[in-house]
């Protein structure tokens, strides 16, 4: 039997897994399908508005009201979260806890973040930088013009400018094909060959010291495949992250779902969890729905790290009545009259902050601050009281309050 | 629902629930997130199918009736996309589905012979050497490719002398005691005709553990007609199963070495044909992975762990219809508790046969494609042995990278001494 069970695999459910493995305890992760990261940038982001652009974002997470999940993490969990992702995954992620990458998006607007990957930071914008964006024919999710000429006209966050060109090189990810996917180019750029190839398409189009703006497929398996085509090309690169599917999003999930599994980590993928059980006020089991019998998975602690609206993990139904839909714990933010207003360009929706409050140990509480159950914790997108998409602060959001949860339950079992 | 004593005939209502009730319920679930475009292994290496997300959810409000995209055929019915969507979009069942309907009127001859695996097995097992050669034969294969379309190079089950109730019904008895009470084996038709070695060591282990063992009369479970959209004839076939295995006793757990039919039982008849039935939700939730079985015993505290020690480093590749059952890959945990044993996952999403995709004479490049990494893995972890839990991906990765590939159940057998 696990002693644990952590239910969902977002980034906060296997930093969690990973942290309480490596704590000695065994450990089951069910999980319905793959979690978000790959539908994110893959970078960290900690705090990017407060509401302004945020420069220091450990400083940021230490100014946080009382109602925020980074309160009852603290930033200590931050750092130790940021630490434990720089030490497990040095190869694809790196960054200060005090200063923001400021790095070029898919539409040329500006995004802060705190670690990114390293195909990333050449990016970093600095005033006077010349940059090529270069667009790949037959990838039709990256428009190189649209990028080049918002970052031409911005003001950077330092209040100076870059200067940024475009150009095209016309390279099928396959033979034959006129639309290829971001995952077929990943893998084409995993060989040396078509590295090769693109190299010899594009050098000749590149001038003096210009650093290179690619679309984020430059590799998946080959972390240094990056490295090698800036090698080619004799340019400093970096990758732009794409709408899903997110390359860079993908070689995070793999790492740290291949570094869960080397832990001993039990992984059941494929199944909802949908029931659970309790015995004397405890969380005794939680129960999957594998075929028609379903699977029950008894434990002594359980995270909960399902996530929000866009995983189910929250509804909302017709009555704008909503729900957590596993344990149906209590939700904060739910009380305050209408959840959604009319006004798309207006001030944030409430219905953003909704979710589950926790005590210090991350334990989802009732609404006088008592554990809805000893034995049951929460960590990521279903805490209450962040609009992770606005702030830029769900990654680190995920990663504190899972080592902060993984922390509690090593304490409380050992 | 159907009662018990109903008896649900398919035919038509297959085709039409086929086209289209409890799979697209879910297609609206889908919020194009890309996810089962990235995990996808036949859209990997080939161009001719444009992905799960492309010919599932999103050609499925194209279709009424026959699919505009032919690329569906190409689709392995792996399952993949449907273990990795995170929103419950039934994807790999839509396009089995759908596909059943495109070829409903003009199915063709081999995909009607393949799924026939009782009658290879009956022709088969009396004349097993004739039929082992003759399998072997290039020019016989080549005119089987030509005529039947059934890839010359394509692996092909193993024609065994006896079959596993020769040597069960033959066998001196057990005497007992039984002191763990008593369970159904069900051995699918490969592991009676062809796996055999792996139906007998299953029995034996579970003996050896103290279980009485019975095997009732039992046909087969229908999964290879309904991969190749025969719903009729595999909804039959199940249903008469779940009257075989029920007739053994009520309330037994029944178990399994055969990985892909444990699946067709457990969800594959419901989630793909429709098959509402109370015997087939009975023996749905009785029914257990031999080594899910002995995982659940350990996790209880009730396995023996006096395994003999076995020092070797072994390739594990977990087969798409085990991992589709959710409940992870209880062979890998199962086999850590023998000493000296290393196992090694593959982490390789599909071998590529996908039942008996990867026999078609079409479709035969692309399996040994989406195999490769697989093949390469376990030439390179161990020249001499491999391990997985179905019957067409042992004899796909054994043909295909020269490795003998065997059931987890060899290695629990060996360190319990019983080999």
């Amino acid at each position: 039997m696990s002693r644990v069970v952590v239910i969902g695999a977002g980034l906060a459910g296997l930093v969690a897994a990973n942290r309480l493995a490596d704590a000695g305890l065994a450990v089951t992760l069910l999980h319905k399908g793959l979690g978000g990261l790959q539908l994110g940038q893959g970078s960290i982001d900690v705090f990017g508005y407060a509401p302004d652009r945020v420069l220091n974002p450990i400083k940021a997470v230490s100014q946080v009201a009382t109602s925020h999940p980074y309160a009852a993490t603290g930033s200590s969990a931050v750092l130790d979260g940021l630490a434990y992702l720089k030490q497990e995954l040095p190869e694809l992620l790196v960054g200060d806890p005090e200063a923001n990458y400021q790095l070029p998006t898919a539409v040329g607007s500006v995004r802060p973040t705190c670690l990114a990957q390293p195909s990333m930071i050449a990016g970093h914008v600095r005033d006077g930088a010349e940059l090529v964006i270069v667009g790949i024919r037959q990838l039709k999710d990256f428009h190189p013009q649209l990028v080049a000429e918002n970052l031409s006209r911005t003001v950077l966050p330092d209040g100076g400018r870059l200067s940024a060109r475009h150009v095209w090189v016309d390279l099928p990810a396959r033979d034959g094909e006129v639309d290829s996917s971001p995952v077929g180019y990943a893998r084409a750029f995993d060989t040396e060959a078509f590295r090769i190839a693109f190299a010899t398409a594009l050098s000749p189009q590149l001038n003096g010291d210009e650093i290179v703006g690619l679309p984020a497929v430059v590799g998946l398996t080959d972390p240094k495949a990056w490295r090698d085509l800036a090698g080619k090309l004799g340019h400093l690169v970096f990758e732009i992250p794409l709408p899903p599917p997110s390359i860079p999003g993908m070689r995070l999930n793999q790492a740290l779902t291949a570094r869960a599994l080397a832990a001993n980590v039990r992984i059941v993928p494929g199944v909802r969890t949908h029931a659970f059980s309790t015995v004397a006020g405890r969380v005794a089991s939680v129960t999957t729905a594998a075929g028609p019998g379903g699977r029950t998975y008894p434990a002594d602690a359980f995270v909960l790290a399902t996530g929000g609206f866009e995983s189910g993990a929250l509804e909302l139904d017709s009555h704008q009545v909503v729900r957590e839909t596993l344990f149906g714990l209590p939700l904060t933010g739910v009380g305050d009259g209408a959840l959604l207003h009319g006004d798309y360009w207006g001030p944030e929706q409430p219905l953003f902050r909704v979710g589950v409050s926790v005590d210090d140990r991350m334990r989802p509480v009732d609404p006088w601050g008592a554990p809805a159950y000893p034995n049951l914790w929460a960590a990521g997108g279903i805490l209450a009281g962040a609009s992770g998409w606005r702030e830029l602060s769900g990654d680190g959001i995920a990663v504190a309050s899972a080592v902060a949860a993984a922390a509690a339950i090593t304490k409380e079992l050992s | 629902m159907t009662t018990p004593d109903q008896r649900l005939v398919m035919g038509e209502d297959g085709l039409a629930f086929a086209g289209h009730k409890l799979s697209r319920a879910s297609l609206d679930a889908c919020v194009k997130c890309t996810i089962c475009e990235t995990a996808c292994p036949v859209s990997a290496v080939t161009p001719l199918f444009t992905g799960p997300k492309f010919v599932g959810p999103q050609a499925e409000r194209f279709r009424n009736g026959e699919s505009v995209d032919h690329s569906l055929d190409y689709c392995s019915s792996c399952g993949t996309c449907t273990l990795v969507c995170p929103q419950g979009v039934q994807i790999a069942e839509l396009n089995s589905q759908a596909r059943a309907v495109m070829k409903a009127d003009h199915m063709p001859l081999r995909d009607r012979l393949i799924g026939k695996t009782v009658l290879m097995g009956t022709v088969m097992t009396p004349v097993a050497p004739i039929a082992r050669a003759a399998l072997k034969n290039k020019p016989i294969r080549k005119v089987m490719e030509a005529v039947i379309g059934v890839h010359a190079d394509a692996p092909m089950p193993p024609a065994q002398s006896q079959t596993f109730e020769g040597w069960f019904r033959k066998r001196a008895t057990p005497a007992g005691p039984f002191p763990r009470g008593t369970v159904v084996f069900f051995h699918g038709c490969a592991g009676g005709y062809f796996e055999v070695e792996t139906s007998k060591k299953s029995v034996e282990v579970l003996e050896h553990l103290g279980y009485q063992v019975l095997v009732p009369k039992q046909g087969c479970c229908g999964l290879a007609q309904q991969s190749n959209g025969l719903f009729d004839g595999a909804t039959k076939d199940v249903l008469k199963l779940c009257d075989d295995l029920r007739s053994a006793g009520k309330d037994l757990t029944i178990i399994s070495s055969s990985g892909s039919c444990t699946g067709m039982l457990k969800h594959e008849a419901h989630e793909i044909m429709g098959v509402d039935d109370e015997r087939l939700r009975d023996v749905g939730t009785r029914i257990r992975d031999i080594m899910e079985f002995l995982l659940e015993l350990h996790d209880a505290g009730e396995l023996p762990t006096d395994f003999s020690p076995i020092e070797m480093t072994v390739p594990y590749h977990a087969p798409c219809q085990l991992k589709s059952q959710g409940i992870g890959k209880p062979a890998i945990e199962v086999l850590r508790l023998i000493p000296g044993l290393t196992v090694v996952d593959s982490n390789a999403t599909c071998c590529g046969i996908a039942g008996t995709y990867g026999l078609k004479k079409e479709k035969y490049e692309i399996a040994q494609a989406v195999g490769k990494p697989l093949f390469d893995m376990v030439k390179a972890t161990n020249p001499e042995l491999a391990l997985c839990d179905t019957e067409t991906c042992r004899w796909q990765i054994e043909q295909s990278s020269g490795v003998k590939t065997e059931h987890p159940i060899y290695l629990i057998h060996q360190a319990y001494g019983l080999s």
